[in-house]
């Protein structure tokens, strides 16, 4: 039932998409409750875009107070000419990736972290966890979680870990899985987009700070 | 100073009734007022380990809707006078419940009891929620199994969601001899995922399960090693610094005793 609302990360940035159908008020309702979870932790100041032809100009201002009260910032965006506002947006995203956020504790199984910009982890990242950042992802402690980076398209978005263990790493719309068998190494490691693959390999850290 | 202990785990049968029963009886033993909470409602499992399903007059739900006052409901423990159990509601579920019930009631149980402990249901739903409520420190049960430690973790990030920051560990049913072959995940295995404050660690045990059945808490088995881990575990949350017990395979020298029972 509260699967009306999702956030949706794309090449243009986090995006709130909603079903029409259900009546605007009961929409609120359950992105107030989503929100409040706090399951999905979002940077502060993430930026969630909302296709303009959806919503009146009453929603809009409802919608943008609401997430003012969280955090968030409501931008409306003209779905109806990708051609220039992705152009646009992707400057933005790469803008955006430059903010950092920092997270000083452990993500723990069924915790997200939401950020348009880098985030930079002082804890583990434990196993059913979840980290999706614009940016980079650095991660000061072990790895066994699922790690997006780049998440809005950025290729060039790298994953560093003390113990890299993830389940799954994804890099830009690229995805790679842990082998069946891991081996662990006692290194830092790094993950990046080389010729169109993830690859991982031993850094100094450093050469990367 | 008193209070609030509730004792969760995530996943189901990994020992929460079992530990909220042993450390029932512990504090009772060392002369603390103790008051233990079965909020698994519908499932209700802590007063049989206590042996006085007999006994059960009015439960926790008559409670929270006011039929009764909290002191008619308690069901006074046959040996130990000063532990006392409010036992839930077959009949009904968890929605009975809600955390402000909970909430007001421990604050009347804290007037009168040195430890409320709460045994809280399986999973992270409402049930979770209303049992948590009211506490000031979570005693976090799993086992060495990858699916235990897993919950054990989402338990601990919802503990944390909900501002309980003194979270405790306790790792049951250790089996020393596979540990020592490799086929279970050890304690630096588990800390290293949940890397929070351990308190016990209790060796996989028989007499559990024969007490269990006979309604006495195997910490009042003076041969019984998950009964001296639980002892152990009881001092340590009186503030007692009691070192770790050697969890070891038994010898062939301790079955022959046992045998026997010696």
């Amino acid at each position: 039932m509260s699967e009306d609302v999702v956030f949706k990360g794309s090449r243009s940035g986090l995006q709130l998409i909603f079903d029409e159908t259900v009546d605007f008020t009961s929409i609120l309702k359950q992105l107030k409750t989503k929100l409040e979870s706090a399951i999905d932790f979002f940077g502060k100041g993430t930026i969630v875009n909302v296709a303009i032809d959806k919503i009146t100009k009453e929603q809009e201002t409802e919608l943008s107070i609401l997430f003012q009260r969280y955090g968030l910032t409501l931008k409306a965006i003209d779905t109806s000419l990708p051609k220039v506002s992705e152009l646009k947006s992707e400057e933005a995203a790469v803008e955006a990736s430059k903010e950092i956020t920092i997270i000083e504790r452990t993500v723990r199984g069924g915790q997200e972290i939401i950020s348009n910009g880098s985030v930079v982890i002082l804890g583990n990242v434990n196993p059913g966890a979840k980290i999706i950042a614009g940016g980079n992802i650095d991660i000061k402690g072990t790895c066994r979680g699922l790690v997006h980076a780049g998440a809005f398209g950025d290729l060039t978005a790298t994953i560093t870990a003390d113990k890299m263990l993830a389940m799954q790493i994804r890099i830009a719309d690229l995805i790679a899985r842990a082998p069946d068998n891991l081996e662990t190494v006692d290194t830092t490691e790094c993950a990046r987009i080389k010729n169109g693959n993830i690859v991982i390999e031993t850094v100094n850290r450093q050469e990367v700070c | 100073m008193s209070e609030i202990i509730v004792v969760t785990s995530g996943k189901g049968g990994v020992g929460k009734t079992t530990t909220t029963a042993n450390l029932g009886v512990g504090f009772a033993a060392r002369g603390k007022k103790v008051v233990l909470i079965d909020t698994d409602t519908g499932l209700r499992n802590l007063d049989l380990l206590l042996g006085l399903e007999n006994r059960i007059m009015y439960d926790l739900i008559d409670v929270t809707e006011g039929r009764v006052p909290y002191k008619k409901a308690l069901v006074r423990h046959k040996r130990h006078e000063s532990l006392y159990l409010l036992p839930t509601s077959q009949t009904k579920d968890k929605s009975a419940v809600n955390s402000q019930q909970m909430n007001s009631l421990c604050n009347e149980l804290i007037k009168d009891f040195d430890y409320v402990i709460i045994d809280c249901p399986a999973g992270i739903e409402q049930g979770f929620q209303t049992a948590i409520s009211a506490a000031d420190t979570a005693v976090v049960v799993t086992i060495p199994e990858i699916s235990a430690v897993r919950d054990a973790d989402k338990i601990i990030g919802e503990l944390g969601r909900a501002e309980k920051d003194n979270i405790k560990l306790i790792v049951n049913r250790i089996r020393p001899d596979m540990v020592k072959k490799g086929d279970m995940l050890t304690m630096d295995d588990i800390d290293e995922i949940l890397s929070i404050d351990c308190i016990g660690q209790i060796p996989d045990d028989e007499l559990v399960v024969t007490s269990t059945n006979r309604g006495e808490p195997v910490i009042t088995n003076p041969v019984s090693s998950a009964g001296k881990a639980y002892k152990n575990i009881v001092g340590r949350l009186c503030g007692e610094n009691i070192p770790f017990m050697e969890i070891v395979p038994e010898g062939f020298f301790a079955k022959v005793k046992k045998i026997f029972k010696m």
